[in-house]
């Protein structure tokens, strides 16, 4: 199954994360990989283009199937492969309205970020303002305070939608260890802190942690004054 | 139907997030939930029982899930058409960004802060974006949509192409879109959740007309 697979990705991308979570949690490892760079444009390349015509990260196929929007991968493989591995989609109904939900939520805690730490990749100089990375920064902030609030309320140990790991942690798990890559502090968002701490020991999480943080453990601090 | 007493919406009309909670409640029969119109823009407010999904693709995906066995099938059993359904769901999310960043530009963007190369990108990229749906659509004809018959990436992906109408997409220039359009107004669930100010005053506006 897992050798019918091909995944292309770049490290520290947190779409192509998911992927590779959601691989490892189904129990697919040994699927065909290539890890490309960002910084060489190699999303751009012919081989990303045959797969996916966005350009993007990550491509992946399964036989002649393909799924390149990360979140697409993972419900298809959840329902692929449901009988193996761990089972991502909680059946009871309270904890599936909350996977969904914090699942989406978790698109827009991506763009909050990438609006932060990316701001200089997106906007093109003559149209970079001052006003629009504080406000950026701010809107962040409020965002990352949500997230803390959400961990809150749930307890401590537990996940984004309840007691099971599930598709939230698996999509929105990615992005919180990218705040902290980038140095958020801990004592400010405690909750937040615990759940990277918890989540980062998982098998699956530990699997596909992005090679270029293992070779240079430290970050940037681009966050530590949110 | 009596499951829909529980559920309740508070909904912007035109709103393509809150148009698609609309749709799928259509699609699985769950006509007769609580709902209060809030205005023309905006996010939808659902609530089941006690389960808030505010986020429409999640709604839409719980509640499939949730009534499987009732109304129509909204997510296909076999895997190439499944994946292509979910592929295209989420593509519909960059869709509606894109259109978002022309539509509502000045909305989101202080005066301060906007610029005519930002404007001029922002359409460059509807207009390729929109080039792709077209191609998506290639052979589209009755009960062959974005993933084959009727499915969760149509109640996602329509109302952000209705929308696109109704903001002066030009047929000519997208005739797949426009047929695919003109192919789904009919569908009952559409119909029955079509912007009510749209039947109104069915003229809308033309920034999107030389796109």
């Amino acid at each position: 199954m897992a050798q019918d697979m091909t995944l292309l990705w770049g490290s520290g991308s947190p779409p192509c994360w998911r992927v590779m979570i959601a691989l490892e949690e189904k129990k697919l490892q040994g699927y065909n990989q290539k890890l490309l760079s960002f910084e060489k444009m190699e999303h751009k390349s012919q081989e990303v283009l045959d797969i996916n015509p966005r350009g993007q990260l990550p491509s992946f196929k399964h036989g002649d199937t393909i799924v390149n929007e990360s979140y697409a991968a993972c419900f298809y493989l959840e329902s692929q492969f449901k009988s193996q591995g761990n089972q991502l989609i909680p059946d009871s109904p309270a904890e599936q309205a909350l996977m969904y939900q914090r699942m989406f939520e978790g698109l827009t805690f991506y763009e909050k970020l990438n609006a932060v730490i990316y701001y200089d990749w997106f906007v093109p100089e003559g149209e970079r303002h001052d006003s629009a990375l504080k406000r950026n920064k701010e809107a962040l902030a409020t965002e990352l305070k949500l997230w803390d609030g959400y961990l809150q309320k749930l307890g401590s140990g537990t996940y984004l939608a309840g007691p099971s790991f599930s598709l939230a942690d698996v999509t929105v798990f990615p992005t919180v260890a990218t705040v902290f890559r980038f140095g958020l502090s801990a004592e400010r968002y405690p909750k937040l802190g615990e759940y990277y701490a918890l989540l980062k020991e998982r098998p699956s999480i530990k699997a596909s942690w992005p090679p270029h943080w293992l070779e240079n453990t430290k970050g940037q601090d681009t966050l530590k004054d949110i | 139907v009596s499951m829909a007493k529980s559920m309740s919406l508070l909904w912007g009309a035109g709103s393509p997030p809150c148009w698609r909670v609309m749709i799928t409640l259509e699609e699985k029969k769950l006509q007769g939930y609580k709902h209060k119109l809030l205005g023309q823009v905006g996010l939808p407010a659902f609530k089941h029982g006690d389960y808030i999904l505010n986020e429409s693709t999640g709604a839409c995906l719980y509640l499939e899930n949730q009534f499987k066995s009732q109304g129509n099938k909204l997510i296909p059993d076999s895997p190439a058409e499944q994946a292509l359904m979910y592929q295209r769901m989420m593509e519909g999310l960059t869709l509606t960004d894109k259109l978002n960043s022309v539509i509502y530009y000045e909305w989101f963007v202080p005066e301060d802060e906007r610029h005519d190369s930002a404007v001029k990108r922002n359409r460059e990229a509807l207009a390729a974006e929109l080039k792709l749906w077209e191609g998506y659509l290639q052979t589209v004809a009755a009960g062959s949509y974005l993933a084959g018959a009727f499915s969760l990436a149509d109640a996602i992906v329509f109302p952000n192409i209705a929308y696109a109408f109704r903001f002066g997409l030009s047929v000519g220039h997208y005739p797949k879109l426009a047929k695919y359009y003109s192919l789904l107004r009919n569908r009952p669930s559409i119909k029955a959740t079509w912007p009510p100010h749209w039947l109104a005053s069915p003229q809308g506006f033309d920034i999107l007309k030389d796109l």
